[in-house]
């Protein structure tokens, strides 16, 4: 292992040793989601974030005009203006500045472009001292870290520790007292901006229209920092640009609400040109900060990661980040846009562990003010790490080799159906694994390879439809087809019964999410043209899926694969095209969800949504509705769209300890339901929440939509 | 319509934390600040402030007003007072044109701060704030505006909400009819 990644794993471990900071991250997505749910009470999120990617998107293939526009008016207005091609040169410019005014203080309001540049060890070194005014920067400054997340960087921290920090400063002891450590730091900073020489601060905003930029801060350091030192420097990154007033006055509307839930900040500061200061003019530096900025939009896969407004709510609702927090999950930016930024900003070299550490689930997709699908992007870098570094050894086998010849792949699997036998004792979960597998059953029980897949059962059912509605075809999946066959006869039933015939073609094979999510394209890309070929054989009305992973594979990323390829492109689309979910094809295209009434048992069920199915296919009223018509009594657990942990080779070789994590607040949620029944629409899902229920006993079923719609009918009078 | 925004606006600005009373007119709203001003109180100039002569009404009500002087005096001082260009009813929000350092000064170091604004002046959110807003950009070559909402805030410790980390631990706004009716002027 390189020397980095056991690095990286200890950072891991250490993180989850700390289950404080657990507590504390969940208790602060909670509450968050609550404040922000209030904040955007009168407002269309969706609409208002719409208008923000558009406006952000014309910024990127404007950006050099609307560069010089913005450059030309701070000019005009007397700022000079400094284009910093990379970090080194914005620290020197800066350093040679202050060492020009023989500045011993600068006093500085929170910037994440200067913790990108490390900018204070570079003051540092020019004989300037850099203080932190921004209470959570000040705390980390003095105990020598770097922010855990971009809008609030001392959350790993607690009121204890900081008490500690100040007593230092102060030289007694100072309680542990959140308004008393607060006042302490009014004092203390008070006097720095009085005597600093400069002041230095980030900008959230940079106007094109006026030349000028916008500061949101809570605390009202910046305004402090921008008045009363004679030099104000301002690090700005090239991509904070917006075209006018209105369009930064839209930034203004979104960014506090999605950041932390709060209508606006306290203050919003708009500075344009060298405005006065102490009888005379101030001297106003803009520094642009390019570095990498340009590179990621030139990367037509990436480059919608510059449509950031730096909220940081992809951090918020993130599973992972709320599992290890950004000291692991992020290098200086942090959560799903880290990732990304740390890649181009940081090197690839810094991101090529935490690119791995995404679970797919979209969670920060469905937040992000810019509508960033930040899951491709870290997919797609994440291929980009497995063409440098390679994938491992072992997974390049199973994909290239095995994979890719389906009867190979499948002939293993049926051959792993037998040799599992000493370890499953006929029973259809694994409990135990000998030796060096045991870790994996170790937070939870696997499910053994079935006897026969639903390949050879499917047809020996016998399906009675006389007058068949449609034909469908089923694309099973790995886990419907290999570990769960009985669900895709439960399928044939519920069709059966709607007058719908379900066919299973022979040669399908996986949907090359596992080899796409590990950095395998090249695998992916084939696997689609073998499922393309084998689902659209005999003319379908339409593909059902039991798995929404593999929704997403048909309905998107197949499109995606092959959309350059004339030769494929067309099939692609009509593959998509006749795609559905179970739960959605019951519910839209048969339009039978009131047929099931009242026949099940009324026993009380909670729904687990599948992040794909939710935040994918767009899929989670349909089954809700389907089994409260069905006659079940569905009660809403807590954070029923939060992950499940499972994310495919994540929770089985990347990140286990992660994920076990996130199951275990899933089994919570389900638990304090009261239901003794949870219902999902993935496989992915029941592996992993059936696997924790029988490994910690909780006497919970854990069923597939379609199996409980098939049970309702079975008992229908 | 003007009722409305006027109550949004109230409860938004309360929401955040300032206290909002509301005078009848310039001789309540002295009353009001001789009875809450803690010591020092700094007045710079601004347009609606000179023509009531408000440093003379305040001095005259026996408030220690520093009107000159700011980068000495504003340190030690205990409040200050400016007027407001315009505000917003959605978030509760006060525009201040503060190009002017004393008014960043007077707004900035003080622990109380008090507004007065005409409620004639407030508009239902920052869009359509946006026209003042570059009609201010228009006017001047260069700018210092500020948009204050609230007291000054932290929740960097423990998330909890924290008042008056760096900037005033009190905003209190008066609403003063006949004030000044361009968002423009202060």
């Amino acid at each position: 292992m390189k020397q980095r990644s056991r690095e990286y794993r200890r950072r891991i471990d250490k993180a989850l040793a700390t289950p404080k900071l657990q507590d504390a991250l969940h208790k602060f997505g909670d509450a968050y989601l609550v404040s922000r749910g209030k904040a955007f009470a009168n407002y269309d999120f969706e609409a208002m974030r719409s208008e923000i990617s558009a406006m952000k998107t014309g910024v990127r293939e404007n950006h050099t005009a609307l560069l010089q526009q913005f450059v030309k008016n701070a000019e005009a207005a007397g700022a000079t203006v400094y284009l910093a091609k990379t970090a080194e040169d914005a620290n020197n410019y800066i350093a040679e500045l202050a060492k020009q005014k023989g500045a011993k203080l600068a006093v500085k309001s929170k910037s994440m472009a200067s913790e990108e540049t490390h900018l204070n060890v570079a003051l540092e070194k020019a004989g300037t001292k850099a203080l932190e005014t921004d209470l959570g920067e000040w705390i980390i400054q003095l105990a020598g870290q770097r922010p855990s997340h971009m809008v609030m960087p001392a959350i790993h921290m607690f009121k204890e520790e900081v008490a500690e920090l100040f007593s230092k400063e102060t030289g007694k002891t100072e309680p542990a007292e959140i308004s008393h450590l607060v006042q302490v730091a009014r004092e203390q900073l008070r006097q720095g901006y009085l005597e600093a020489e400069i002041g230095i601060t980030g900008a959230n905003i940079a106007v094109a229209e006026t030349g000028g930029i916008a500061l949101m801060t809570n605390e009202g350091n910046a305004r402090l920092a921008s008045t009363l030192p004679k030099v104000h420097v301002a690090l700005v990154g090239t991509e904070k640009l917006v075209p006018t007033l209105k369009d930064a006055t839209k930034v203004i509307r979104i960014l506090p609400k999605n950041a932390t839930g709060q209508p606006i900040t306290s203050y919003v500061t708009w500075i344009r040109g060298a405005v006065p200061c102490a009888g005379e003019e101030k001297e106003l530096h803009i520094v642009l900060l390019n570095n990498g900025r340009s590179t990621l939009a030139e990367s037509p896969q990436c480059r919608d990661a510059l449509n950031c407004i730096r909220c940081g709510a992809c951090a918020n609702v993130c599973p992972v980040y709320q599992t290890v927090g950004g000291h692991v999950f992020g290098h200086i930016y942090i959560g799903a846009i880290g990732i990304i930024l740390t890649a181009f900003f940081h090197g690839l070299e810094k991101a090529a562990e935490i690119v791995r550490a995404c679970i797919g689930c979209r969670s920060c997709v469905a937040i992000c003010p810019s509508k960033i699908d930040l899951e491709e992007i870290i997919l797609s870098l994440r291929e980009t790490v497995g063409e440098e570094e390679g994938i491992g050894v072992g997974k390049d086998i199973v994909f290239r080799k095995v994979m890719r010849n389906r009867r190979l792949f499948h002939g293993l699997i049926r051959a792993a159906s037998l040799m599992q036998k000493p370890v499953t004792r006929g029973e259809r979960s694994i409990r135990h694994l000998p030796l060096f597998f045991s870790s994996l059953t170790e937070w939870r029980t696997l499910p053994a390879v079935a006897e026969k897949p639903l390949r050879d059962v499917i047809l020996h059912q016998p399906q009675k439809v006389e007058k068949p509605r449609y034909r469908v075809s089923l694309f099973g999946g790995c886990a419907n087809d290999f570990l769960y066959p009985e669900l895709g006869l439960d399928l044939v039933t519920v069709m059966n019964a709607h007058d719908v015939e379900v066919y299973y073609p022979q040669k399908q094979n996986c949907c090359g999410v596992p080899a796409l999510y590990s950095g395998d394209k090249e695998t992916a890309i084939e696997l689609a043209k073998q499922n393309i070929d084998a689902m659209l054989e005999g003319n379908p009305n339409f593909v059902l899926t039991t798995c929404p992973t593999c929704t997403m594979a048909l309905q998107r990323d197949f499109v995606e694969h092959l959309k350059d390829n004339p030769a494929w492109a067309a099939k692609a689309e009509k593959l998509a095209e006749i795609t559905v979910d179970a739960a959605g094809f019951v519910v839209h295209q048969l339009g039978v969800a009131d047929q099931f009434k009242t026949s099940a048992s009324g026993e009380k069920v909670t729904y687990h949504d599948s992040c794909h199915l939710k935040r994918g296919a767009g899929v989670w009223k349909e089954p809700r509705q389907l089994l409260e018509s069905a006659g079940f009594d569905l009660v809403e657990m807590a954070h029923a769209d939060r992950c499940c942990g499972f994310g495919g080779s994540y929770s089985l070789t990347s990140h286990p300890e992660i994920a076990m994590r996130i199951l275990n607040d899933k089994l919570s949620d389900i638990v304090e339901s009261g239901a003794s029944c949870v219902a999902m629409d993935c496989p992915g899902c029941m592996l992993q929440i059936r696997g924790g229920v029988e490994k910690q006993g909780v006497n919970v079923r854990v069923q597939h939509t379609v199996e409980l719609l098939a049970e309702a009918l079975k008992n229908k009078p | 319509m003007v009722k409305e925004v006027k109550k949004n606006f109230v409860s938004a600005a309360e929401a955040a934390g300032a206290q909002v009373v509301a005078c009848d007119g310039v001789k309540q709203a002295v009353e009001y600040l001789a009875e809450k001003t803690p010591g020092i109180l700094l007045c710079p100039a601004f347009a609606s402030g000179e023509r009531i002569d408000l440093a003379g009404q305040l001095r005259r009500a026996g408030i220690t007003v520093v009107d000159s002087d700011f980068r000495e005096q504003a340190p030690t001082a205990q409040a200050g007072v400016t007027g407001v260009n315009f505000a917003m009813a959605d978030t509760g929000t006060l525009a201040l044109e503060s190009t002017a350092e004393e008014i960043r000064l007077a707004t900035t170091l003080p622990e109380v701060q008090f507004a007065l604004l005409d409620p004639q002046k407030i508009y239902a959110d920052s869009l359509e704030a946006v026209e003042p807003l570059r009609q201010l950009h228009l006017r001047d070559p260069r700018n210092y505006i500020a948009y204050i909402t609230g007291p000054s805030r932290t929740a960097d410790i423990e998330r909890v909400l924290t008042i008056g980390v760096h900037g005033p631990k009190q905003l209190h706004i008066l609403l003063v009819p006949g004030l000044s009716e361009s968002p423009l002027e202060m």
